[in-house]
């Protein structure tokens, strides 16, 4: 198992540099020049020509990127362009807060998916079925604005019953509304796919033996049948995590709330470079380790899963 | 899967763990938000609580959609930012707030020579640099008193340290000397004694009292640049009512009282009477009228078009309004055809559009339809002059001589934003009546910069708010020839009649004069129709009715005094 992670990690370097290059090579292309973009709506050439040389703009595009790939090497980031703050302080209040909101979110997104889509599918068709699936194509259809907006107005400021925006002083009051806004789609796409999961494997002939053999219904759905439902919805549940991170940049404008999304767009509507660098590699390396534990996860739901080394 | 079941509620308990430890020790730190706004203040002349009469105390909540990018007066090109800098820096003078005048500011008086050429600046004495920043920090200045000295190293500052905004004061004797490195001191800037400074220019420049009005001319202490370099820019020392105390990124902003402040008000009271100013984050409008109505926030600049019937409602007199000096306009390429030479066609377009019309249906009927270049608060604007109003049937025969008799294909980019869509969208469906096939192309803004710089689109969506209230920043800066592409001519338009008087308006010093040069500079430009000119600026404040002494400046409401504000009881 050690030996496994390791190994993934590995082999996520190259990713990881794949993906820093390619971002490298696309803010080369589009058009947009960070150093225009600091000059304001009019600027003048000369200017802006110098601000250009003081951030190496001007350097051939191999030179940059080598001074690029060397500085990230040595665990330098760089400084934003667009106001001198050091990009890997930056991302780090940022990436806190964003985390804190989709993990909570992921959580609220488990918790009420899979108990929905056992509750259906151990009473298919039942009005609980039928009210709980309605709820759950409404969660995946729903845009988040909309979601995130309705439950201010409602929660916020009509009923006064939680604070609306901002991360306040950090207290959890804080964080319900938008931890509830981005975990709507993914508890209703889990909700979903444990159901149809659970219903499937519910029709295997094990099933029916445990049943005979005078198991308790309980024990059936979850020991018998969950286990085995849960592969494909750990899957979902990991590549949620890319949804969840790209989804936070709505929620986090409607709830003022100081995260990674944010940054990453302010980041790119003013060609800051060195910040976009710093915002993809994070991500990207949030999307492997998440990817990384659903793979350890598999083991645990089935036992058949064999990670090279072991026996 | 009783793994499974372990790692999820070990997950479940470290993540409830951490979210506890960390409301708790943000409980224990903060104080509970209301304290401050109730805290006493210590200013000893604390005016007794009297209608009518000002009173110390509480801090503004300030609302604003974006995270200023830069705190360093300097650096600065944004209003988000300027908005901040107004409160924590000052300038040698000022903008009146009718806009018709400059008054003074950290310089009491000034005078120039005949010739236009040398400005002599008498400055207020008793002006000290922040003594205390930060949580009660002492600056590297230690609050001493700003001298011509000061002004003369800030300026040069600029050059050094690569101001966007250096090359507005370009008109400078020596001003390339420095750029290019080839001297050490501004030679065009004298500090003759501790309270007089001196600039001696290349040529007259008329504007140039204005240009000092600019929001990145504020004087900078040296000890605090020099020790913070670059990283001024978050710890920003100034000789503003307001000294800066927290910046929380994408959150807030927050200032305190500066105790030392020279300002008085009229009746010599100490200002500003505020004990603090808040930049307060919400990205989203409507969240944060939301967050207005409940009282979170006591100014909101720029409530969205579609909610200012419900602020009016609401407010009454403390929803505040006016135009603001700018002008919105879809720009023709002067150097592509089909515009390049043909002005029937120009005019066929202007003649075309319902400006009426669409203000009603797309900005909630709160712009104005523009018929020139310079809007109705600047000094210069033109009443009389002869634009274009909506005229169908001379639109058609304009396009028939221009020989689009049956209409013709263009496209017109537009950066990325709800308004301009919906005004570009309403001039599409408007042109296309004349067998105008317009197509929209939207952009971002890096790329609708690098596109206009270049000359390449052909037609564009352009505004311009003025940065100092003088026609020369509208009429040269957009439309003389020497200023083509990134410098703000997009049209690349040329007609060297009308350059001659820009540049007359620039050296003439007698300002009736001015005035008329400029509005014979205008009516050829309108003539010649480089733009397709469709509304003047309109910005709004909403104050809570316990905010008193609130004004909104014809500059802009970015620019709003706050030191002459003060709170009562809610």
């Amino acid at each position: 198992m050690f030996s496994h992670v390791v190994r993934k990690l590995l082999q996520s370097i190259p990713v990881v540099w794949g993906v820093v290059t390619a971002v490298f090579i696309l803010m080369a292309v589009v058009p947009g020049d960070p150093a225009r973009l600091m000059a304001g709506q009019r600027g003048d050439p000369a200017t802006i020509e110098r601000i250009r040389h003081d951030l190496g703009l001007d350097l051939p595009l191999t030179q940059q990127y080598t001074k690029f790939i060397g500085e990230l090497i040595r665990g330098d980031l760089g400084m934003s362009y667009r106001n001198n703050e050091r990009v890997a302080s930056a991302i780090k209040t940022r990436f806190v807060a964003t985390i804190r909101l989709t993990m909570w979110a992921m959580l609220l997104a488990v918790a009420i998916g899979l108990t929905t889509g056992i509750i259906s599918a151990s009473r298919p068709n039942s009005a609980f079925d039928y009210g709980a699936m309605f709820v759950a194509v409404s969660g995946v259809s729903a845009p988040v604005f909309w979601v995130g907006l309705l439950l201010l107005l409602v929660f916020a400021y009509n009923l006064n019953w939680i604070p609306g925006i901002g991360a306040g002083n950090g207290s959890w009051k804080y964080l319900v509304l938008p931890a509830v806004t981005l975990g709507v789609r993914p508890a209703a796409i889990i909700a979903r796919l444990t159901r149809s999961c659970m219903l499937e494997v519910m029709s295997q002939d094990y099933i029916r033996t445990a049943r005979a053999k005078g198991v308790k219904e309980g024990v059936v759905v979850i020991k018998h049948a969950l286990k085995n439902a849960m592969i494909p919805v750990v899957t979902i549940i990991g590549t949620s995590v890319s949804d969840l991170l790209s989804g936070a940049v709505l929620t986090e404008s409607i709830f003022a709330w100081p995260g990674l999304g944010r940054l990453a767009v302010e980041a790119l509507v003013n060609r800051d470079f060195p910040m976009i660098r710093g915002v993809v590699i994070v991500m990207a390396l949030t999307f492997l380790v998440a990817n990384l534990i659903v793979d350890i996860s598999y083991g645990f739901f089935d036992p058949r899963v064999r990670y090279e080394g072991e026996r | 899967m009783k793994k499974g079941l372990i790692v999820l509620a070990v997950i479940v308990v470290l993540l409830v763990g951490w979210q506890m430890s960390r409301s708790r020790s943000a409980e224990e730190t903060a104080p509970p938000a209301t304290q401050a706004a109730v805290t006493p203040s210590e200013t000893p002349e604390r005016t007794a609580p009297e209608a009518g009469a000002p009173q110390y105390g509480g801090v503004l909540k300030w609302h604003e959609v974006a995270n200023p990018p830069k705190l360093d007066v300097h650096m600065a090109t944004d209003t988000t930012s300027a908005r901040v800098i107004y409160c924590i820096f000052e300038n040698l003078v000022t903008n009146s707030l009718d806009g018709q005048s400059i008054v003074p500011a950290l310089a009491e008086s000034w005078s120039a020579s005949e010739d236009g050429l040398t400005w002599t600046f008498s400055l207020r004495k008793g002006v000290r640099f922040h003594k205390e920043t930060e949580g009660g920090k002492p600056t590297e200045n230690g609050g001493r008193e700003v001298m011509a000295s000061d002004w003369k190293w800030t300026f040069e500052r600029m050059i050094r340290d690569k101001s966007p905004r250096a090359y507005f004061i370009d008109c400078i004797a020596g001003y390339e000397d420095m750029l290019e490195g080839r001297a050490d001191e501004w030679s065009g800037i004298k500090a003759v004694d501790d309270y007089t400074l001196e600039f001696t220019l290349k040529e007259p420049f008329s504007p140039f009292l204005s240009v000092l009005a600019y929001n990145s001319f504020g004087v900078v202490p040296k000890e605090d640049i020099e020790k913070w370099g670059a990283d001024f820019n978050f710890h920003p020392v100034g000789t503003g009512p307001f000294v800066f105390e927290e910046w929380v990124q994408d959150q807030r902003v927050t200032l305190k009282k500066n105790p030392e402040y020279w300002g008085r008000d009229e009746n010599g009271n100490q200002l500003p009477y505020l004990d603090g100013w808040e930049l307060v984050v919400i990205p989203d409008g409507t969240v944060a009228w939301e967050e207005f109505k409940k009282g979170n926030i006591d100014v909101m600049r720029d409530v969205p078009d579609n909610l200012v019937t419900d602020a009016r409602s609401l407010l009454g007199d403390s929803m505040l309004e006016a135009p603001q000096p700018g002008t919105y306009y879809f720009g023709f390429n002067m150097q592509k055809e089909p515009f390049k030479s043909n002005k029937a066609l120009r005019h066929a377009i202007n003649y075309a559009v319902d400006r009426e019309r669409i203000n009603d249906l797309v900005l909630e009927g709160l712009w104005t339809p523009a018929k020139g270049v310079l809007p109705p608060s600047m000094p210069g604007y033109n009443p009389d002059l002869k634009g274009y109003s909506y005229d169908p049937e001379r639109a058609k025969q304009l396009l028939e001589e221009a020989g689009f008799k049956d209409g013709f294909e263009t496209t017109l980019q537009v950066n990325q934003n709800v308004r301009h869509r919906a005004v570009a969208e309403a001039v599409q469906a408007q042109v296309a009546e004349l067998g105008i096939k317009l197509n929209v192309q939207i952009v971002d803004w890096g790329v609708h910069l690098d596109t206009l710089d270049r000359g390449e689109t052909d037609m564009y969506r352009m505004g311009w708010v003025v940065d100092y209230l003088d026609p020369d920043n509208f009429l040269y800066v957009n439309l003389h020839s020497s200023n083509f592409g990134a410098k703000g001519n997009y049209s690349f338009y040329s007609n060297p009649e009308a350059d001659k008087l820009m540049e007359e308006g620039r050296t003439e010093t007698d300002p009736a004069k001015r005035i008329e040069i400029y509005q014979k500079a205008e009516q050829l430009i309108v003539d010649d129709a480089p733009w397709m000119f469709l509304f003047y600026y309109y910005n709004n404040m909403a104050t809570q009715k316990w905010v008193n002494g609130a004004t909104l400046p014809a500059f802009g409401n970015y620019t709003a005094r706050v030191d002459n504000v003060w709170l009562t009881e809610r």
